[in-house]
């Protein structure tokens, strides 16, 4: 599995040497599949905002490293006051077996292992559930290459993916590809009944450590006028973090 | 002027309480003072929570609780070192201040092993509400289990070590003053009269364990979070936290038949052996959890007329079985619990098992702003519950109001029924900052 939050850019990540007779599942595997490091750092902004325009604003400093057959990932959250010093791990594996998380509540002062069953819970009160997020595995979906269309001058395919799991909460999303970098321009998600549901929109992507990074993007519910902002700010990569950052130890102690 | 004499005292009285609750309000500006001015000038981190709680009892409609709250946390971390100051501040109806340092330690990391000194909490286990491995932080059961959870839990003076390995850390406790299970003051509503059939004497000279190298607790705990598991692997050399009651029966034989007269109690705390172990694992989304323990060296009550001060030593085995599941976006959770005396005789007072289950349901809409929460506790023997159904609204990040209740149904005889007359409903409105 690709990684929470800063892992919707390994969606969008450049490759070389696009193929003509390429297919939708060759489209969105190849993005998919791109290095993005053997590990990286971040501090995640989350923007939420209402109809209304009242705002509510999520802070987490964030690491991930990749392992080969596992991917690790540990989250700092450090505002809003109330989950302060909470922290949340997750690791993933290449193969089918479901993930492993554990949350770390200060107060209760206890690491607990939760459940990684529900991945179509929103993330934090946001826009994106953990699927969004880079949560979904590839095999979930089947891709159709629908088309190749221009989008704000940069030239696309337009992917449909749709669940193998009837039950599951979008009925298809469609998402546009640059076809020259495999970065992706903007995706579409359609409710149970069809209806578009959801617009992510890819702002502003950067090259770090020769790797492009999505580092503004936003997600707007078209249905109910609710919106989150996700900015990325003091990115690091391969900087050889240390396995031990993605154990207990470190979940009680902090960053 | 004997009529004016006692009143006289009462108003002394009255004066020298207010005194003392200035001299306490004063006291706890300048510390907080004092330590808000080190804070700022050391740039440490501050945050905490203000909090304004208060419970009605539906049956007469008297306030049980009128609470308000300072929690503050100083924190500041460094590489190799770190300190945490938690002063928490209670202010009961309008005439009583408690203040309490929850938490007070200074941390030092170093590559393989931690050492945290001072007075700290420590949490072990994976049971949710209950203590069973969970045995080094003593508890605070003044207001019965109604506090949170967090806020049940009392710190003690200890050094910790921690060791690690891998994933697995090793951790050793040792902890000089042992404190005892904060009980219910006699005039709280959560206190229970105890019955005696004659006006008892109490003895209070052995209810305090003495500070000392022989008196210490140690505690060690090996454990691991894998792919495939996280368990914890533990061991006490411990005080039970409850003072055994030492009874000497007094008999007058003056009129020839023998009469029960009088009744010497002598509280007394009692080594305890502890060992058990606890895991938890994810299987296709549901979440197994199980802990259990053996302890060596309990007394409890006898009415055996053998029994030297009507106690009897006995071992017994507490445990716990549980499950985290889903069901669309509610979070439930269920656990049997299991309490078994071992080698029980029927003179004993206690029954030889206790059955005791949990449940908990937890729903949130509008964006995680709006959380439903019902808990409950149930007596499977007594056919008594405690069901704790909440709503919290967050009304802004750092805003939330909470209104819930606190209801005690079935037999009257039951650790949770003999508390119906005191079911209630509540308001918490907290500050984080």
């Amino acid at each position: 599995m690709k990684n929470i939050l800063t892992t919707a850019v390994l969606l969008f990540v450049i490759v070389l040497g696009a193929n003509a007779q390429i297919t939708g599942n060759e489209i969105v595997e190849k993005a998919y599949n791109l290095p993005s490091g053997e590990d990286q750092s971040s501090v995640l902004k989350m923007t939420l905002q209402n109809k209304q325009g009242s705002q509510r604003v999520r802070v987490i400093k964030q690491f991930n490293k990749d392992f080969g057959k596992v991917e690790k990932k540990i989250m700092f959250f450090q505002s809003p006051a109330d989950i302060k010093n909470t922290s949340f791990m997750n690791w993933s594996y290449s193969t089918d077996k479901n993930d492993d998380q554990w949350i770390y509540l200060p107060a209760l002062k206890r690491t607990k292992r939760i459940s990684s069953d529900s991945k179509s819970d929103y993330f934090m009160g946001s826009d994106f559930t953990y699927d969004d997020l880079g949560d979904r595995k590839l095999s979930a979906d089947t891709h159709k290459l629908l088309k190749e269309e221009t989008v704000n001058n940069v030239d696309c395919y337009v992917v449909e993916s749709t669940s193998k799991d009837v039950e599951y909460m979008y009925s298809k999303t469609i998402t546009w590809i640059n076809k020259e970098t495999f970065v992706g321009v903007k995706k579409e998600f359609y409710d149970e009944d069809e209806d578009l549901l959801k617009v992510l929109s890819i702002k502003k992507v950067e090259k770090i450590a020769d790797f492009f990074i999505i580092t503004n993007s936003e997600m707007k519910n078209v249905q109910n006028g609710h919106s989150t902002l996700i900015e990325l700010s003091d990115v690091e990569i391969n900087t050889s973090i240390s396995s031990s950052k993605f154990t207990e130890r470190m979940m009680m102690r902090g960053m | 002027m004997k009529i004016l004499k006692p009143k006289i005292l009462v108003q002394k009285k009255i004066a020298l309480k207010i005194l003392n609750l200035k001299i306490a309000k004063l006291t706890t500006f300048i510390v907080l003072l004092f330590i808000g001015n080190i804070a700022i000038s050391q740039t440490v981190d501050v945050d905490g929570f203000v909090r304004s709680y208060g419970g009605v009892t539906y049956k007469d409609g008297d306030f049980a609780i009128l609470q308000q709250t300072l929690n503050l946390n100083f924190e500041k971390r460094g590489e190799k070192i770190a300190f945490k100051a938690n002063p928490l501040v209670y202010f009961y109806n309008a005439d009583s201040l408690n203040i309490g340092m929850r938490e007070i330690y200074m941390d030092m990391y170093f590559d393989n092993f931690d050492i945290r000194i001072g007075k700290q909490q420590v949490v072990w286990g994976k049971a949710d509400g209950v203590f069973i491995t969970d045995v080094v932080s003593p508890l605070n059961l003044s207001e019965f289990l109604l506090p949170d959870f967090d806020e049940i839990r009392t710190g003690v003076i200890a050094a910790k070590l921690n060791y690690y390995i891998g994933d697995g850390s090793l951790e050793a406790i040792v902890i000089p003053q042992f404190t005892p299970t904060v009980r219910p003051d006699a005039n709280s509503i959560w206190y229970v009269q105890p019955d005696f059939p004659v006006q008892p004497t109490f003895n209070w000279s052995e209810s305090k364990v003495k500070p000392s190298i022989e008196n210490s607790e140690l505690f060690l705990k090996y454990s691991a979070m894998t792919s495939f598991l996280d368990f914890e692997v533990m061991g006490g050399y411990t005080w039970d936290d409850n003072p055994m009651m030492h009874v000497e029966k007094v008999i007058d034989k003056s009129t020839g038949k023998p009469v029960l007269s009088g009744l010497n109690i002598t509280p007394k705390h009692h080594r305890l052996t502890v060992a058990g172990a606890s895991f938890s694992t994810d299987i296709k989304g549901v979440i197994l959890r199980g802990e259990g323990a053996f302890y060596n060296g309990k007394y409890y009550q006898t009415t055996d007329v053998k029994a030297i001060d009507a106690t009897v030593q006995k071992n017994y085995i507490n445990y716990v079985a549980g499950v985290d599941f889903n069901i669309g976006n509610v979070k439930l959770s269920t656990q049997f619990i299991q309490k078994i005396i071992l080698n029980h005789d029927d003179l004993m007072i206690e029954n030889k098992t206790n059955n005791t289950a949990t449940f908990m349901a937890r729903y949130s809409a509008l964006r995680e702003t709006l959380h439903f929460e019902l808990f409950s506790y149930v007596g499977i023997d007594n056919e008594d519950a405690l069901i704790r159904p909440k709503v919290t609204y967050d009304y802004d990040d750092s805003f939330s109001v909470l209104l819930g209740g606190n209801v005690f149904v079935g037999n009257e005889e039951g650790s949770f029924g003999q508390y119906s007359d005191n079911s209630m409903v509540y308001s918490k409105f907290k500050y984080n900052f």
